[in-house]
């Protein structure tokens, strides 16, 4: 016999099921958004492996795995942005908030297909690096390194829910996913150690569970790479505990934001 | 007289239709964020690979000249998009008016947009990233930004020809809004690409505008630019004429296989 609260849960997993599966057939049906958050990564990796081209195998590395990184960020912004603007351009807002379902399960399939995507995207930045480049393939401790790509994925995919909270009360998505995007190259050192930044943006740079996801990424790709004072378990740990409270904070808005969108009204205004 | 008419008209309704379009975050984000952020992003990256200041500078003059792409070729680029969206499209083609004058005019409120934005990519540049302007030669300097940004706008509505056929532009927009960054001796010299890509190098007049603006900036003058100068108008002028060869010729397909509309 099932319990309410399984009855419950399995509601909540086919929510999301059922959202992922849309979000892939649209993705299929018109592949070619993909192209604008997918595109500046692209090239911001390539731009940065010509600069780094008088440089050894390592830094090679280290700048490859950046690029994907970037490739993983950019979808999950925009992807994250564009779900709830392309609800608002179809006309499909009302009825998705409508649904029985509370709406952070149907974003949530949306941002984990929009997350999976990402990795696709950072795959292929990294074939074109070391195919390109030919940065050589050798990764470190290749467990490590999959442990730490998965659960950085989990960290990206909480940052895109909190994200799309916040697009589903303005009609300025796009105001903040182009905004966004550089800062959060900038600010996760996908590209360069954030020793370099200015110490009031570190704080920031901190907050974000996927600046400690890429450390360990590296940590375990790169044989003598020196990140972090903290190490590898402890990033580890570090992401999975922001990580933790990004899904808190997202269940909050979410419960938040819709009930004020639907005070509001304001809904299907873009 | 006819053309001159639809210009005027064209200019008018670029100007308005832009400023309606764009929320005032968007005019902030295009004008004084996504600038920033990119320079801050290619000089850290500079700074980070080889700790000079003159890479550093680079780099940073090169990002301030490109970030006019933001509106010289994304937003040129998207106009027979958002025509589409708003379905005016058909409106516009089935008129009598001067194809050219019609897309040149909408498009010239983006000189103003891309002359601005990289002047303030100039202004970052000096003082947040340490370039000196000492030695530079300001009307160079401003005869640079101008001619870039009617040159780039020239490459912007060659994409938009594109969008008559195409669903969008949108995609096109996106990467030849960031391709310049690769390709145009933005970040590192020309040269160090490989030679089938430096083709395309040298037919965005982008290319010669941050070279030009690098050297009037250490206080080369405007003679001495002038053969560098030249060719960017050269480029220019064959870059708007391939746009409205292209406008034309996509027209004339979108028509005969009833792609106006689709989006």
């Amino acid at each position: 016999m099932i319990s309410y609260g399984s009855d419950r849960n399995i509601h909540r997993i086919q929510a999301v099921k059922a959202s992922m599966i849309l979000t892939m057939k649209n993705f299929f049906a018109d592949p070619q958004w993909i192209i604008p958050s997918i595109i500046a990564p692209f090239i911001f990796t390539l731009v940065s492996l010509f600069l780094f081209r008088n440089v050894n195998g390592p830094v090679l590395m280290y700048a490859v795995l950046g690029g994907g990184m970037m490739g993983m960020w950019g979808t999950t912004v925009y992807g994250s942005g564009s779900s709830i603007m392309f609800d608002r351009w179809n006309g499909t807002m009302e009825a998705t908030l409508s649904a029985p379902s509370p709406l952070i399960w149907i974003v949530m399939g949306r941002v984990i297909f929009n997350t999976l995507e990402g990795m696709v995207n950072a795959i292929f930045i990294l074939f074109i690096g070391l195919m390109w480049f030919r940065v050589g393939v050798s990764i470190y401790e290749p467990l490590q390194f999959s442990i730490a790509t998965i659960l950085t994925f989990v960290s990206l995919s909480s940052v895109g829910l909190i994200l799309s909270s916040v697009y589903v009360l303005t009609r300025k998505a796009g105001f903040l996913e182009n905004g966004l995007e550089i800062p959060v190259y900038i600010a996760t050192g996908t590209m360069f150690p954030i020793a370099l930044l200015p110490f009031y943006v570190q704080g920031f740079s901190f907050m974000l569970g996927p600046t400690w996801g890429i450390d360990a990424i590296r940590i375990s790709a790169i044989q003598g790479y020196s990140g972090f004072s903290t190490g590898y378990i402890p990033d580890l740990v570090i992401m999975c505990l922001e990580t933790a409270i990004y899904f808190f904070l997202s269940f909050i808005l979410f419960t938040k934001v819709e009930s004020r969108a639907k005070i509001n009204g304001t809904l299907g205004e873009y | 007289m006819d053309g001159l008419r639809v210009l005027r008209s064209s200019i008018i309704f670029g100007r308005r239709g832009s400023i309606i379009w764009d929320s005032w975050e968007m005019w902030i984000l295009q004008i004084f964020i996504l600038p920033l952020t990119q320079m801050a992003f290619f000089a850290f990256l500079a700074g980070s690979i080889n700790h000079s200041a003159s890479d550093v500078q680079y780099v940073v003059i090169g990002n301030a000249i490109q970030t006019m792409s933001f509106s010289a070729v994304f937003s040129v680029a998207n106009i027979t998009s958002q025509d589409k969206w708003q379905g005016t499209l058909t409106g516009l083609i089935v008129s009598p008016a001067n194809r050219m004058a019609l897309l040149v005019g909408r498009a010239s409120f983006q000189i103003v947009m891309s002359t601005l934005i990289s002047a303030i990519g100039l202004v970052y540049a000096h003082f947040l990233f340490g370039v000196s302007f000492s030695g530079a030669d300001f009307t160079g300097v401003i005869l640079i930004l101008v001619i870039t940004s009617v040159t780039m706008m020239g490459f912007g509505l060659l994409i938009s020809s594109i969008g008559l056929y195409l669903r969008t532009a949108m995609i096109m927009a996106n990467v030849f809004l960031f391709i310049s960054l690769l390709v145009c001796g933005v970040n590192f010299p020309v040269y160090y690409l490989p030679s089938w890509l430096r083709v395309l190098s040298y037919v965005i007049p982008m290319t010669y505008g941050v070279s030009a603006m690098r050297l009037a900036i250490s206080g080369s003058s405007i003679p001495e630019l002038s053969g560098i100068i030249f060719t960017e108008i050269f480029v220019g002028i064959i870059v708007i004429l391939a746009a409205y060869i292209l406008m034309k010729t996509f027209e004339y397909l979108a028509k005969k296989t009833g792609r106006l509309e689709q989006y």
